[in-house]
């Protein structure tokens, strides 16, 4: 009895799998018979799905040989390069564009009738599921014809800051000072505030603190800092884009300002780096001090150190 | 001397004329190196005469008191630009030199390097000290073909047709970008276009069409940017007396770095420069001047003789387009 009662305990729990296993794909076949009947109402058959993959795939290569063409194109003739980098968005949409006219009117060969029944298909799709993915598409769409920013450019949004290497349908991506890929959704990039430092020129605003001591000449300093900005190898200078140096006096020491232009907007830490170096080794020659330690470190000058 | 620029000559002595007559208006003349400024200002220093003082830059920089001490009310200043050197308190020679220009009752009349005067305008504004500004024009191909034919006789040079040198250039050729795919690296081929070579096929078939004396000529205008001292050193490469050969090489296709680009940037705003100088300039910034200099030597773009780094004259349209390209030069 207990082997039999082990039978068909081992026996039950197999006969209750296979009934359900038996239901599952009766129901995959009863749901893949009612789809196909469905494209077969639509005119739809294997080898027309294999046309619109192949298109679809087409348009994605089409796209990564047209954006390298055009960055390779735009690092030639470097200073059109911002201006070519902003076709590629544009490109890109042209072609998927064309894709999905080309795979609705030559493939399908939708009716008016089909047209609006897919129409509604589509639409009952966002409200259920794919609200998200099609609210970044109409982001991407908007970004395209907008251009709040293009490729190049230097943005920070929600707490980012990085230079615009690619504006998808999807998404928007940027790569920070240090070197990570930051990928912000093109509805995020549409809907938050945004800080565009260059808007499409290539040249780019760098602004340059450098901290003296209260003692130290403040005359002397601006004017090395000065010199050190006009001098440097990264430098813009126009008539539109000055360099300016401000100066603000603190309780213990005082802050020397130099805003002033990179020739090109890659070069926005080395340039810094470049003046703050040089502007350091002059004000030190020039007996020019930096804070006493004590003033800048925030935990001893507290009240409790 | 050069038998053009008798209009900017003539603004020149009108300005002399002027000072005379007790209105002072100082001269700023600007050019490309080798336009051959220097015959102006020996004309403007003989023009006047015993009231004239000539001196140039780089000597005022070495003892800037001669300019304080001499009597001459009339001072020509070749390559003014020399005052400056692109390094923090750089500019301190030239604003004392600018003071002096202004508070001062002479005349000066002073030439600058194109390249240094438009910085020189937005980092000091020098402009404003020199009312009078003489911007020397480029030649056109027949102001070349007279000035370098001045004194010969017609028909005593004979043009030798030849095939430009690269003839063989491909237009469309393939290159390779090496991309990171799934984690392997991929050599992909790509086409690539050299519009260079496109446009000396046009500019071929365009001569063709011309006198090999005419089409000689137009092509130097434009291998020069109607410079007269480039076309007159590439018009001796080509002269084997009594052939002139029509090869002329097109200017060097420049493949540079960022700092070796500023490099010859600060060369170009110079015209020469001493290996001393340029290492006052590229020290501060942890670069060798030797190195970067024999760099430069390497690729064809300057000499250095004498520890003088001084642009070669073939390469200066090249020069000036890389370095415009990169916004090293206005």
């Amino acid at each position: 009895m207990v082997i039999m009662g082990e039978e068909m305990a081992t026996v039950a729990p197999e006969s209750s799998s296979n009934l359900s296993a038996s239901a599952t794909s009766e129901g995959v076949s009863e749901a893949s018979a009612g789809i196909s009947s469905a494209l077969q109402a639509f005119g739809i058959d294997s080898s027309t799905i294999v046309h619109v993959i192949l298109v679809l795939v087409l348009a994605y290569v089409s796209t990564r040989i047209v954006a390298f063409l055009l960055t390779r194109f735009s690092e030639r003739f470097h200073w059109l390069r911002l201006g070519i980098k902003m076709e590629i968005p544009l490109a890109k949409l042209a072609i998927y564009g064309f894709a999905v006219y080309h795979i609705l009117g030559s493939i399908f060969q939708l009716s008016t009738n089909q047209l609006i029944a897919l129409s509604g298909l589509v639409g009952a799709a966002v409200g259920f599921g794919l609200k998200d993915l099609v609210a970044e598409i109409v982001g991407g769409i908007v970004l395209v014809l907008d251009k709040p920013y293009q490729i190049g450019d230097k943005v920070r949004i929600d707490g980012h800051y990085g230079e615009v290497t690619d504006i998808g349908l999807r998404a928007t991506r940027l790569v920070s000072p240090d070197d990570s890929l930051i990928v912000v959704s093109n509805q995020r990039m549409i809907t938050q505030v945004l800080a565009n430092a260059t808007a499409g020129s290539l040249e780019m605003q760098v602004v340059i603190d450098l901290f003296i001591d209260s003692s130290s000449d403040a005359s002397r300093a601006m004017k090395i800092l000065r010199d050190a900005a006009v001098t440097s190898r990264y430098v813009y200078i126009s008539s539109k884009r000055p360099v300016t140096i401000f100066l603000k006096d603190y309780p213990f020491y005082k802050r020397v300002r130099a805003r002033v232009y990179v020739n090109d907007l890659r070069y926005e830490f080395k340039f810094e780096s470049d003046v703050t170096k040089r502007a350091w080794d002059a004000f030190l020659e020039a007996g020019i001090e930096p804070p006493k330690a004590m003033v800048m470190d925030p935990v001893s000058t507290s009240p409790a150190a | 001397m050069l038998p053009f620029f008798e209009e900017e000559m003539k603004r020149i002595e009108e300005s002399i004329e002027d000072y005379r007559g007790g209105i002072r208006r100082n001269v700023a003349i600007i050019s490309d190196p080798y336009y051959g400024e220097a015959d102006l200002m020996a004309r403007a220093a003989s023009v006047a005469g015993p009231d004239g003082l000539r001196i140039d830059g780089r000597r005022l920089r070495h003892d800037f008191g001669i300019l304080e001490r001499a009597p001459q009310r009339i001072v020509v200043v070749d390559e003014a630009h020399r005052l400056s050197l692109r390094k923090v308190g750089g500019f301190d020679l030239m604003d004392r030199f600018l003071r002096f220009v202004t508070s001062e009752e002479r005349l000066f009349i002073t030439t600058w390097n194109s390249f240094s005067w438009r910085y020189l305008e937005e980092v000091l504004g020098i402009g404003r000290h020199f009312p009078r500004q003489i911007i020397l024009p480029r030649l056109d191909a027949g102001q070349i073909r007279e000035m370098l034919l001045a004194g010969r006789e017609e028909g005593e040079l004979t043009f030798v047709e030849e095939e430009a040198p690269g003839g063989d250039s491909k237009v469309l050729d393939w290159r390779v970008s090496r991309r990171a795919v799934m984690g392997h690296n991929i050599d992909l081929p790509y086409p690539s276009v050299d519009p260079g070579v496109i446009r000396s096929r046009l500019k071929r078939n365009r001569k063709e069409k011309k006198s090999g004396e005419d089409a000689f000529f137009e092509r130097l205008a434009q291998i020069s940017d109607g410079n007269p001292g480039v076309a007159e050193h590439l018009w001796k490469e080509a002269l084997n007396y009594p052939e002139v050969r029509s090869s002329l090489r097109d200017p060097p296709t420049i493949d540079l770095d960022f700092d070796e680009s500023f490099v010859l940037g600060v060369v170009l705003s110079s015209g020469s420069l001493e290996l001393d100088e340029l290492s006052e300039v590229l020290g501060p910034m942890d670069l060798s001047a030797e190195t970067m200099a024999a760099l430069l030597e390497e690729k064809g773009l300057v000499s250095i003789d004498g520890g003088v780094v001084t642009l070669r004259a073939e390469a200066l349209k090249s020069d000036i387009e890389h370095e415009r390209r990169l916004r090293l030069v206005w």
